[in-house]
């Protein structure tokens, strides 16, 4: 058997008495792709939140492989091997492109070690520039870039910063169907190389993408399974979209 | 094809040369007041260290420079002959001595309660040390608390600027030990060696040119690393830099007291070509005039922000000279603040890195993005 890559054991959050997550346990497996569905509201991002750390959790415990980082500081979870990109998109919009991918490359956390000149990672970062298709916009300033292309720069520091684990919050929100389809690309490209959990209500990207699914509702974990288990349970067919089922 | 950071470190060597030609040309009193500008033009640079590339608008920098000119001024009132004109051999202030309690020993351990505050002052490299060590070291706190409890933005603004107000009125205050409102006047002069800095002397004007470039370039170099990109992308977005594993306050409070540095050597160097330290460096409009020297030079340019004070203020100084047109300038300082923060919000620097765009491309460059007021809009380091 695979090893876990991120455990999730009874995690709950407890906002003055409205738990938006309530005791929801999830094993990733090392390189996996896992989809979080849920109608809206039902926790996917606060999930998201409990395990980068940026709400702190009432309960539960985290683990990447295994080290338990419950409530540790945000960036102390990054370096632990924990990648995360937002529901909205955040780049560092002064900087140009390229700049964005090497700061993103910087393996030093601290002040006083970055005091040098010259990030080292330029192979590296031409090849995510290929990746995201921004080649050609490597030398502009991110706030020029259109919606899309500042989903992918977004997807490319992650790539860039290489964390054991990544999470995806929405990747293709806002996106034309093309655009949606050339993230499902790079999506699949870094298949296996990362573990990946995606929270994403747009089905036909779903299924280019998916090999696992949880769906969350209400806080808690209602069903799991591979895409067709998922789409045929009567469970989530209730739950999730009334009586139609999954589109 | 010249990059455009070539152009920009032959700009600032020009500036650096400039600077050390004008004594040719230049008379002992006007050569004191431009040192006194060059010194505001160091301010300007800790300015655009922290508003322009860490996005902290800092209302109180008046503290850090009023930190360091009151360190190195007491030394320099203890080396004053006014301190040791009272028939006594050990120096001693002579507002101490005029405010003494009848029958109070009159010596600095105890002519009154705080004055042995002022004992280790007798030393002038105490003073010197004191005044770049105070200003981090209030930086390095104030950074610590606020940066870790991730206030930002406007907030941190009206903390410095509070900060900086308490401060004024605990000098004040203090009369016994600061002098109160008069401040220390009637300063000895800063020694070297056996050479002794007259205000109005040439080497004095290059102990602040000299100074200035040291600063200038390696404030350049400081926004040119690693450090310094990160410090710009966590201005950007401080989340995203944060969780790609970042420590975001470290970060912050690090710039942060580097610009305090800064402030606190310019409040020394001051002190040096003024004679005087007072309460009024740490008046809020003083702070806010230092904003309005980085906006108009260009906040996220560090020689842009250097340049904008010592224009300003040899504007100021000219227009100041002519009969009723002093309060006229004020409204005027104000009216091309606005107008800069509204229309041209990368300043002087920035018109002139479009000209230098257009120059070395030969095509119109691509228009600035639309900005908003509070945040740093050109990107110098590329
Ligand atoms: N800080 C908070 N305080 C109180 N309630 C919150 C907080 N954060 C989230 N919630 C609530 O928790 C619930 C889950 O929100 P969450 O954003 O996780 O949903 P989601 O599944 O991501 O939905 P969507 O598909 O709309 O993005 C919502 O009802 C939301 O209002
Ligand atoms: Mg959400």
């Amino acid at each position: 058997m695979a090893q876990a890559a991120l455990t999730i054991d009874g995690l709950s959050v407890d906002f003055e008495g409205f738990k938006a997550v309530n005791g929801v346990s999830m094993i990733v497996e090392d390189g996996e792709l896992r989809v979080l569905l849920g109608a809206n509201g039902a926790g996917k991002t606060t999930l998201m939140d409990l395990i980068s750390g940026k709400t702190k959790s009432t309960g539960g415990r985290v683990f990447v492989h295994d080290t338990e980082i419950t409530n540790w500081e945000e960036h102390k979870i990054a370096r632990a091997g924990i990648g995360r990109k937002f529901q909205i998109p955040s780049v560092f919009k002064e900087l140009t492109v390229r700049r964005n991918l090497e700061v993103a490359s910087c393996k030093n956390p601290g002040v006083f070690a970055n005091l040098g000149f010259g990030f080292s990672a330029k192979a590296k970062i031409d090849e995510v520039l290929e990746l995201i298709g921004l080649t050609e916009e490597a030398g502009q300033v991110a706030a020029y870039l259109s919606h899309g292309q500042t989903q992918w720069l977004e997807l490319g520091l992650l790539i860039t910063q290489d964390p054991k684990i990544i999470l995806l919050d929405e990747p293709t929100a806002g996106m034309t169907q093309a655009e949606t389809h050339k993230t499902s690309l790079i999506v699949n490209n870094l298949k296996g190389r990362h573990t990946i959990i995606v929270v994403e209500h747009d089905m036909a990207f779903v299924r280019e993408i998916a090999e696992r699914i949880t769906v969350l509702h209400l806080g808690q974990v209602l069903a799991e399974g591979s895409v067709a288990e998922i789409e045929n349970d009567p469970k989530v067919r209730a739950a999730y979209l009334g009586s139609k089922g999954i589109t | 094809m010249m990059s455009k950071r070539r152009i920009d470190w032959a700009i600032y060597a020009a500036f650096i040369v400039l600077i050390m030609l004008v004594p040719l040309i230049m008379d002992s009193f006007w050569l004191n007041r431009l040192a006194k500008y060059l010194v505001f033009g160091m301010l300007g640079i800790a300015v655009a260290l922290s508003w322009g590339y860490a996005g902290i608008l800092n209302l109180g920098q008046g503290l850090f420079f009023g930190a360091g000119a009151y360190m190195l001024a007491m030394s320099l009132k203890l080396a004053s002959s006014t301190s040791l004109q009272q028939g006594s051999d050990k120096p001693v202030p002579d507002f101490m001595l005029w405010n003494a309690e009848p029958g109070a020993k009159t010596e600095l351990c105890c002519i009154n309660k705080a004055s042995f505050l002022w004992l280790p002052f007798q030393s002038q490299w105490f003073g010197v040390a004191m005044g770049l060590i105070l200003p981090v070291a209030i930086a390095f706190v104030l950074g610590s608390i606020v940066f870790r409890k991730r206030i930002a933005g406007v907030f941190v603004s009206i903390i410095t600027l509070a900060l900086v107000l308490l401060v004024r009125l605990v000098m004040i205050d203090a009369q016994p030990v600061t002098n109160g409102f008069n401040g220390l006047t009637d300063l000895g002069w800063f020694k070297l060696g056996g050479f002794e800095f007259d205000p109005y002397v040439v080497p004095t004007y290059y102990l602040i040119a000299v100074s200035l470039s040291v600063v200038l370039i390696a404030a350049r170099l400081l926004v040119e690393t690693r450090a310094g990109v990160i410090l710009q992308a966590i201005r950007d977005d401080q989340n995203r830099a944060r969780y790609l594993g970042f420590d975001v306050p470290a970060y912050q409070t690090f710039f942060f007291a580097v610009s305090a540095l800064i402030a606190g050597f310019a409040g020394m160097l001051y002190v040096i070509v003024s004679e005087f330290a007072s309460p009024t460096f740490m008046d809020l409009s003083f702070s806010i005039t230092m904003v309005v020297w980085a906006a108009v030079g260009g906040r996220a340019s560090i020689l842009g922000a250097c340049i904008g004070a010592i224009l300003i203020n040899m504007i100021s100084a000219t227009v100041s000279e002519t009969e009723g047109f002093a309060e006229a300038w004020k409204a005027i300082i104000g009216l091309i603040f606005v107008l800069v923060v509204l229309y041209m919000p990368r300043g002087i620097a920035g018109l002139a890195h479009d000209l230098i765009d257009r120059f070395i491309t030969r095509r119109p460059s691509t228009p600035a993005p639309a900005v908003r007021v509070n945040d740093p809009s050109s990107q110098p380091a590329e």
